[in-house]
């Protein structure tokens, strides 16, 4: 590569980042349209915008650098408060987005059309003029702030305004001293951060100037806090944090506090309702903390205190009332007067007290909670979820010059719950994305309610992270270090055979010493080829949000043409897999949730007569389950009817009027993957779009994934995709059949069985197994393969499965499991059946690797044609 | 191996390359000259397929191995011999023979009922558009350099099974070269 | 510290705080053109903290807009801290954020470069105060 095309490719590569990252920040304010801004979302945005300003300022691209200037003026306007977040201006904050990534487009392919460059030049132009201002106010209230002026000299003009606005709220401020270690205060600040965000904002955060011992520093982080002292006090147990309340002097329109207290009980309300919907999204981060304890993800990992701060609130969920009023308190002070408790001279550093002392509530959330919010999780998200839509436009806190404290907090809190890969759970958090269609004029509703919510990929430490310290890594480059890992892999093995030779056998003339020795460095060399396998898989691991994110801008277009109402929901957007599978999973989503817009969800007006809510909800989620993903689209639709399947596949001669009889709803329903089953004719009558379902259960094959469906009349539909985690290493059970070695991916083993030939019984010409009662569908591995057979007195059945499907595959011997390096098969040799690719297995020997999703395909298949 | 007789190629003293032509050119003479364009010769690797002599042009030849370990793969088409890992890189190996009419059936190269591959066969790998793949040869005898009036089209009475793979013969004093299309050979 | 005689012959040691990867990259290849200069980059003011007891830095060029803390924080800690007092401070700018390159000034920088800037421009400051021939 030329260094001009290298350059190039980097500035792509940035700036693709930026957008992405902007875009995702765009979508959720686009969803969370009527409520106030996240003042730390509007600044996530406007850096993004100057990063973007910067860089292409720096490598000549002049179209994109007028325009992000413009859209940083814009947004430098909003941030700093002179300028209301209004519909206007997050449309063409969208629209600019788009041209972003047109003009990006362009650069990228070396190319420059004038209709672009006009589009974005007039854009430009509209955005310098967009935007009523905000009316201006005669006193600063940052002058009612004791702040020393050398600390307030340090303020950024961000800074300061989100101070003066935290003034100008009543809002009580702390200054919060911790002191840290030299090696690690990243690590101390970050959960400094993650404990402090859920009570309110950190303005600011300042390195103290004084040395602070050779291995020490302190920092100052100015706070603004949305709950009364002692819950800062008992949110901070445990850090190194010290807390002194900054002095705010009263206002001198005192009117205020009277507005504010008329307005409190309103304020309860509105509250209550919100704790009560809320806390279920809140509890679950307790899931992914956990899941992601044993990965090492030191850099990402927050989740221990951000997980017990929502949950301590969710703790509160019962009196929801007397949380509201308390919180309310500081408030009422501050406009008061000067504050009780430290007293005017508030700079005395408090020692955080034990939180009985103050009265307050036990930390975390009690299991009991956690545990009932998890029982109904479900059904709150499927009956409650209109309900949860009116709450949250219940919830828009209160635009007046004295903000409530009290129902700020909790939407603070609920957005904690619900936003990225550090708080949020696998399970979509429902209460985030569905506020969108809440607080909006009727006339606009349509265009706007369907936009997808992304989950926020900005987890709750997003302060502490650049925008650009996300890894790209070319996947060439990363197979390229896979494949060393596998050439590794066969050092170990060779060694570990010398290891074991020099050791066992005397013969061999080799001090015993020496074979310890060898051994010690076989396991050193395992050691470090463990850490260099975890690492490269971790950065292989991109969260499938990824690919939701991209496919909600698409639903948004399709619902419009569509002509139909949907709230679309996303959910465990944070559920990692490999780049590769994401990369796959973008056309047979799209193609699913497409058949579900078209055909699964009915008009409005049929809704309605079925007695149904007007507004369909189709819905992408993800979440792990063991070594597997499964992902699911469903709708709340019309559903399949499986007798129409029926008559279809048979009218298609896809099977007889027997094997129908045979089957059952489930069977019945899973035709429609078969090839030839759906042309577009029929199946617009069903529900399906047609073109290609077993297309899509083709792509899945080749991810090793299998799809399944279910459907009911009137109910919905959905259909439900397992993945495996990983392409790249897995562990493998090496298997022998007619002395042939093949490997069995662990992952889809469920068990393995010893079987006499006699334990094979013949049903209806079909070989079976009986495991505990039940019926077991069973192949031998030579005859599918038309191997010579060896006469055995004894099988090893490999049990695998995948969703409901089992199989047991008869095979001759075990050969033990071992970390496999799977290679596709790749270019000519991708139509091979069964087999998903090869690998090394010492001795240079190449081993295939079963396609367990095939096989149990193919297994099935004959099942439905035997029977 | 290829490779270096590939250069040692350039240094040898060939009868039929006409030297007068290019001192035509150099002298600055517009007159006829021996050495058309089209006379560029092109290089071909020749090996041997059941007694017979075949080349293909050397640009679609990416290296020479020898025969490895081969791993069948069950139920595949019958001119797939197996699998062959080269340095790490997983490569088809396939029969040409059967599709040339010069066998029955494709020989049993792969698996552990497989003999020991004979001493000079060796694995082609090919470029092809679907990605590299070897193709299983008796013996390498070379590289030749043919120019295009030492090209002839396929006679008509040859005796191919598939006559699409062959372009045409190549000859080179008393020698013949059956020319190979591998993009043909190698056609599913 | 400053200037110390005889220092051309020794290499002199830059520290680049800016989160952009691209801007970090073109900020860091023309302070390392730059004949005896090695230049040490960091994306984060994390990071730096953690850096400056760890080298000894002859120049720091900082961003202002940074995630964890603001370039002007930065600029205040070195300024404040007599370890590193002495150290010239570069700030770097885009257009339209004059207040805050006013502060980062006030707080003791030596010099701003407004993005997008030559290279050149930035060469003659670094060889003006690293005293490079």
């Amino acid at each position: 590569m030329s260094p001009a095309s290298k350059a190039l490719a980097e500035f792509v590569a940035e700036a693709t980042e930026i957008l992405e990252a902007l875009g995702k920040d765009l979508l959720v304010l686009d969803e969370r349209r009527g409520q106030e801004a996240d003042p730390e979302r509007v600044n996530g945005i406007f850096r993004a915008a100057h990063s973007l300003k910067g860089l292409a300022g720096l490598f000549g691209q002049e179209r994109i650098s007028r325009l992000a200037h413009g859209t940083e003026d814009l947004l430098d306007r909003l941030r700093l408060g002179k300028l209301l977040l209004d519909d206007a201006v997050l449309d063409t904050l969208i629209e600019a987005l788009d041209a972003f990534q047109a003009l990006l487009a362009e650069t990228a392919h070396g190319s420059e059309s004038e209709g672009l460059s006009r589009r974005a030049e007039g854009m430009a132009e509209r955005l310098g003029r967009l935007g009523a201002p905000v009316a201006a106010r005669d006193e600063d209230p940052l002058d009612r702030l004791e702040l020393d002026a050398q600390v307030r000299a340090v303020f950024t003009e961000y800074e300061e305004h989100r101070l003066r606005e935290n003034v100008r709220r009543g809002v009580s401020l702390w200054r919060v001293r911790a002191a840290f270690d030299l090696s690690d205060f990243d690590k101390g600040l970050a959960d400094l951060n993650a404990r402090l965000k859920p009570l309110g904002e950190v303005i600011s955060t300042l390195p103290s100037a004084q040395p602070g011992g050779a291995h020490g520093i302190a920092f100052d982080l100015i706070f603004g806090a949305q709950v009364a002292q002692a819950e800062l006090e008992s949110g901070l147990k445990g850090t190194p944090a010290e807390l002194s309340q900054l002095t705010v002097r009263p206002s001198s329109a005192s009117a205020r506090s009277a507005e504010a207290l008329s307005r409190a009980p309103l304020a309860q309300a509105e509250s209550h309702a919100a704790l009560v919907v809320a806390s279920p999204t809140d509890v679950l981060p307790q899931t992914p903390a956990t899941r992601r304890g044993g990965r090492k993800k030191g850099a990402r990992a927050t989740p221990a205190p951000a997980a017990t701060a929502p949950g301590a609130r969710a703790g509160d969920a019962s009196h929801p009332v007397v949380e509201s009023r308390r919180a309310a308190a500081p408030e009422a002070r501050a406009d008061a007067g000067p504050p009780p408790g430290p007293g005017p001279a508030s700079q005395a550093w408090l020692p955080l007290a034990d939180p009985a002392t103050w009265g307050a509530r036990p930390g975390p959330a009690s299991g009991d909670w956690a545990l009932s919010a998890d029982e109904t999780r479900s059904g709150v998200e499927a009956t409650e979820g209109h309900e949860e839509v009116a709450a949250g436009r219940g919830t828009r806190p209160a635009r007046g010059p004295v903000g409530n404290p009290g129902a700020a907090s909790v939407v603070e809190a609920r957005s904690q719950g619900g936003r990225g890969p550090g708080t949020s759970g696998p399970v979509p958090s429902l209460v985030t994305y569905l506020q969108g269609p809440g607080g909006r004029a009727p006339g606009r509703t349509a265009p706007a309610s369907d936009r997808p919510a992304a989950p926020a990929p900005v987890p709750a430490e997003s302060s502490l992270r650049s925008l650009t310290q996300t890894v790209r890594v070319d996947i060439g480059r990363l197979d390229g270090l896979i494949n060393m890992v596998g050439e590794l892999l066969l050092i170990k093995a060779n060694l570990q055979r010398l290891a074991e030779s020099a050791r066992v056998d005397g013969a061999v003339p080799l001090s015993k010493l020496f074979g310890q020795e060898l051994a010690r460095e076989t396991r050193g060399l395992e050691r470090k080829l463990e850490a260099l396998q975890e690492g490269l898989l971790e950065a292989r691991m991109v969260p499938v949000g990824q690919v939701f994110d991209k496919l909600a801008r698409l639903v948004r277009r399709i619902t419009r043409e569509a002509g139909k109402e949907i709230d679309f929901v996303i959910g465990g957007g944070e559920v990692e897999l490999d780049k590769l599978i994401v990369e796959e999973l973008s056309d047979p989503l799209m193609h699913l949730i497409r058949n579900a817009i078209d055909h699964g969800v009915e008009p409005p007006e049929v809704r309605l007569a079925a007695g149904k809510p007007r507004r369909a909800v189709v819905a992408l989620r993800a979440e792990q389950k063991g070594n597997h993903v499964v992902i699911e689209v469903s709708d709340d639709g019309a559903g399949i009817d499986e007798l129409r399947v029926r008559e279809v596949a048979l009218g298609r001669g896809l099977i007889t009027f027997a094997q129908a009889e045979e089957m059952g709803r489930r069977e019945l329903l899973n035709l429609i993957f078969l090839p030839g089953f759906s042309t577009a004719r029929s199946v617009s009558e069903l529900s399906g779009r047609g073109v290609g379902l077993d297309v899509v259960k083709n792509n899945l094959g080749n991810l090793s994934g299998i799809i399944d469906v279910w459907s009911e009349r009137g109910k919905g539909t959905a259909f439900h995709l397992t993945l495996p985690v990983t392409l790249a290493i897995i562990r493998a059970l090496v298997v022998g059949v007619s002395a042939r070695t093949y490997a069995v991916p662990l992952n889809s083993v469920l068990e393995i069985l010893s079987v006499q030939p006699g334990d094979i019984r013949t049903l209806e010409r079909r070989e079976v197994l009986d495991v505990r009662g039940q019926t077991l569908p069973f192949v031998r591995l030579s005859r599918l393969f038309g191997l010579p057979e060896r006469p055995v007195s004894r099988y090893f059945v490999v049990v695998v499965g995948l969703a409901q499907e089992r199989l047991g595959i008869a095979v001759d011997e075990l050969h033990g499991q071992q970390d496999i390096v799977t290679k596709p098969l790749g270019g000519r040799l991708q139509s091979v059946r069964g087999i998903s690719g090869a690998t090394d297995l010492g001795n240079r020997r190449t081993v295939l690797v079963l396609d367990v999703a095939a096989l149990l395909e193919e297994g099935m298949a004959q099942e439905r044609r035997r029977a | 191996m290829s490779r270096f007789a590939e250069l040692l190629d350039d240094f040898f003293y060939r009868p039929d390359e006409d030297v007068g032509g290019l001192q035509d050119f150099a002298s600055g003479s517009d007159g006829a000259s021996s050495l058309l364009p089209e006379e560029v010769p092109e290089e071909y690797l020749a090996f041997r397929l059941e007694g017979e002599s075949y080349a293909v042009p050397i640009r679609a030849v990416r290296e020479i191995s020898k025969v490895p370990p081969l791993t069948e793969i069950p139920r595949a088409e019958p001119q797939l011999l197996g699998l062959m890992n080269l340095r790490g890189e997983l490569l088809p190996a396939y029969d040409v023979k059967v599709r040339l009419g010069l066998a029955e059936k494709a020989p049993l190269v792969a698996g552990p009922e497989a003999p020991p591959p004979p001493r000079d066969a060796r694995i082609i790998v090919l470029r092809t558009q679907t990605g590299p793949a070897g193709v299983w040869v008796d013996g390498v005898a070379g590289v030749v350099k043919l120019k295009p009036s030492m090209l002839e089209p396929p006679p008509a009475s040859l005796r191919m099974g598939d006559r699409d793979c062959v372009v045409g013969i190549g000859r080179r004093g008393p020698s013949l070269y059956i020319l190979l299309d591998p993009e043909q050979a190698l056609a599913p | 510290m400053g200037h110390r005689p005889g220092r051309v012959l020794m290499r002199v040691k830059v520290l680049i705080v800016e989160d952009s990867k691209a801007s970090r990259e073109y900020i860091a290849s023309t302070v390392e053109a730059v004949e005896g200069i090695d230049a040490v980059v960091t994306s984060s003011g994390f990071e730096a903290l953690k850096l400056l007891p760890r080298h000894r830095f002859d120049l720091i060029i900082t961003d202002i807009n940074m995630p964890d803390i603001n370039g002007l924080e930065l600029i205040n800690f070195v300024k404040k801290n007599p370890n590193y007092r002495d150290v010239p401070l570069f700030i770097i700018t885009t257009e339209g954020r004059e207040q805050d390159r006013d502060r980062g000034m006030a707080l003791g920088a030596a010099e701003y470069l407004v993005k997008p800037f030559q290279p050149g421009s930035l060469e003659s400051l670094l060889r003006r105060y690293l005293k490079l021939p």
